[in-house]
């Protein structure tokens, strides 16, 4: 039982001081080692998790004609990146392209994860929609590919449906095919963990069905809407394999282009714009962090929200 | 997003019950447009890719036909290139699953326990950054740390630790600690949530009954924190099967993946029918695969079960996904 009353003591101290505290022997005592083992592995983990993010940021600044061997420290990758066409064309399509599906999955994840937490558990058209969104996200990435493929080259140029030639209609679709049951399943978690009672009350105190919807479903679900959002945005800005399958030459996303340059050599301009697009999308999440906590939803419950997804 | 999606609301004084069962109907039918656009680009696309896997490659400039439909593209798949080529993903597969767990566990316990609250927040929002940054950058991220001429390769030289160059770069073992890092935070995530959600009351209760630290971490912390190591490792699992970025990027030519051979068939092969029953096969073994170890863990539960006394089956506020 001793070292219980040992954790007991420590537990009101931060993991930082105890660790302080391995060093002077008097106190050794008092520490508890699994705790401290504990607390090493987490800063381990962490420099495991950000290793390669700090490479590829330090990299950025290589005057090198490599991205992977050193010359010296510049700017020159960030200057010859802007003044590449094909870089900025696919980092622009990249952008379109993870904006409309966000949209997109949003939209659908919105009212499918509405129409799920708000049906009957039990019937029939909820079970069979749930297991199909369960099939999407645990569909391997290159069978969502090779099947996406040859649909839109059917709808297009077999159907003659010219929609389905449009490169970033493609990208968007696609997108927000694999997005759609992650959007969906974090707003079923949000609104089921609410229950229905102020819709109810709104029905009763005679708001047609448009206000009820606008006026408190919407807003109750909104967190969840806003995390679903950022979710589906950075899956499409970060997929390489549907994208790389249903692309048209002329709207080639981003991360399809770092892929393709694999195989002739890859060049520290694909370190700076990804280094540009890495603290884009941390601004992205500090806004969504941002209206979610007026929300007054901690970021614990964010993370929370969206792991559960 | 219509009004006539929602439900009428013509009798305001019915029953709860009655109320009930209106606001079903409405709300089935707000569904409708996601359900149709997942049935529409999702279902009848994989339809299509079972439809052609029964077809053949007439010739060489059409990638496929099928008015002769067979069974034969399965055999010509199951060759021994492709068997091969399953058994060593499988392998990396379940390796990795099995390391990001080993990870994951002290980690997230960690997270959800020792941490002091206040830094909580904090260490979660770094365990999603890398998880927000382009996967493909991230790996390339490897590469550079890999590479035999790069930083690492010359402090090890110059530390004495390597006699040549690090040659670990194009191995099975660099794609398999690309995969182990790509996939890590979906194995954290869903058993920190799985641990913060039981909660330290019965840690504690299991302490004052006199358990020693391990035996709670066996008998209570761990299968308490079953659903979320089920769901992390499916999260890991069937996306890293799929995978083949990683392989490429660091497996060079040894990095060769099932989803490398299914994707060439499509790219340069331009045989759809035979492609498409590789993709086939690939989604039936993954499925096998997974119910296989799903059924090992349900049997080792089953004995761990009832070697033990004292059974604690307890009910989740809600198990993880």
């Amino acid at each position: 039982m001793s070292a219980n009353t040992a954790t007991a003591a420590v537990a009101a101290v931060d993991p930082a001081r105890v660790r302080s505290a391995t060093s002077v022997p008097r106190r050794r005592r008092r520490v508890d080692p699994v705790r401290v083992g504990l607390a090493i592995w987490g800063v381990v983990v962490f420099a495991f998790l950000f290793l390669p993010i700090i490479v590829m940021f330090a990299y950025s600044f290589n005057t090198g004609r490599l991205l992977a061997s050193w010359q010296g420290f510049g700017f020159t990758a960030y200057t010859s990146a802007l003044a590449n066409p094909v870089i900025v064309g696919s980092v622009i399509t990249s952008i379109s392209a993870a904006a409309g599906a966000a949209l997109l999955s949003t939209l659908l994840g919105t009212l499918g994860g509405i129409a799920l937490a708000r049906s009957r558990a039990s019937s029939l058209s909820v079970l069979v929609a749930t297991v199909i969104l369960g099939v999407t996200l645990f569909t391997p990435e290159i069978v969502d590919a090779v099947s996406m493929l040859p649909w839109f080259v059917s709808l297009g140029t077999d159907a003659g449906i010219g929609l389905f030639n449009n490169g970033l209609v493609r990208l968007v679709i696609a997108h927000a095919v694999l997005s759609v049951a992650v959007v969906t399943f974090i707003i079923r978690a949000r609104m089921a963990g609410l229950d229905a009672s102020l819709e109810e009350a709104a029905a009763d105190l005679y708001a047609t069905p448009w206000r009820r919807f606008t006026q408190i479903t919407l807003p109750v679900a909104s967190p969840a809407i806003w995390a679903g959002a950022l979710m589906s945005f950075t899956l499409s800005l970060d997929n390489t394999i549907v994208s790389s399958f249903v692309q048209v030459p002329g709207s080639t996303p981003w991360p399809v282009y770092i892929f393709a340059s694999l195989r002739v050599g890859l060049r520290p301009e694909i370190a700076a714009v990804s280094t540009v697009m890495f603290l884009l999308t941390l601004l992205a999440l500090g806004v969504v962090a941002y209206v979610l906590r007026r929300g007054d939803q901690s970021a614990e419950d964010i993370a929370k929200t969206l792991a559960a997804g | 997003m219509t009004t006539d999606a929602a439900p009428p609301t013509t009798a305001p004084r019915s029953t709860p019950r009655a109320r009930r069962r209106r606001g079903i109907t409405g709300y089935e039918a707000l569904g409708f447009p996601t359900w149709a656009y997942v049935v529409f680009f999702f279902v009848v696309p994989l339809g299509l890719v079972l439809w052609y896997s029964f077809g053949y490659k007439p010739d060489l400039f059409n990638a496929h036909a099928n008015d002769v439909l067979s069974l034969d593209r399965y055999v010509e798949a199951l060759d021994a290139t492709f068997i091969g080529t399953f058994w060593n993903t499988l392998r990396i597969g379940v390796v990795g699953t099995l390391i990001c767990l080993a990870i994951s566990v002290p980690f997230a316990y960690w997270l959800a326990v020792k941490l002091n609250p206040k830094w909580r927040p904090l260490a979660l929002a770094l365990v999603l950054v890398p998880f927000w940054t382009n996967f493909l950058v991230r790996t390339l991220g490897w590469q550079i740390i890999l590479s035999p001429r790069g930083f690492v390769s010359d402090a090890l030289q110059n530390l004495g630790i390597i006699d040549g160059r690090l040659d670990v770069l194009y191995t099975a073992g660099a794609v398999q600690l690309g995969v182990v890092y790509n996939y890590l935070p979906l194995m954290i995530l869903p058993l920190y949530v799985a641990i913060d959600r039981a909660g330290p009351a019965l840690r504690e209760a299991s302490a004052d009954l006199g358990a020693n630290r391990w035996r709670t971490l066996w008998n209570v912390t761990l299968p308490l924190a079953a659903p979320g190591i089920a769901s992390g490792c499916l999260l890991v699992f069937i996306p890293l099967m799929g995978d083949y970025i990683t392989a490429s990027v660091l497996g060079g030519a040894q990095g060769n993946m099932i989803g490398q051979l299914v994707a060439s068939q499509f790219n340069t092969a331009q045989n759809w029918a035979l492609g498409s029953a590789m993709a086939v096969l690939l989604m039936l073994f993954i499925a096998g695969a997974v119910a296989i170890f799903g059924g090992i863990a349900l049997i080792v539960r089953a004995f761990v079960r009832r070697a033990r006394r004292v059974d604690l089956d307890v009910e989740l506020p809600g198990g993880a996904s």
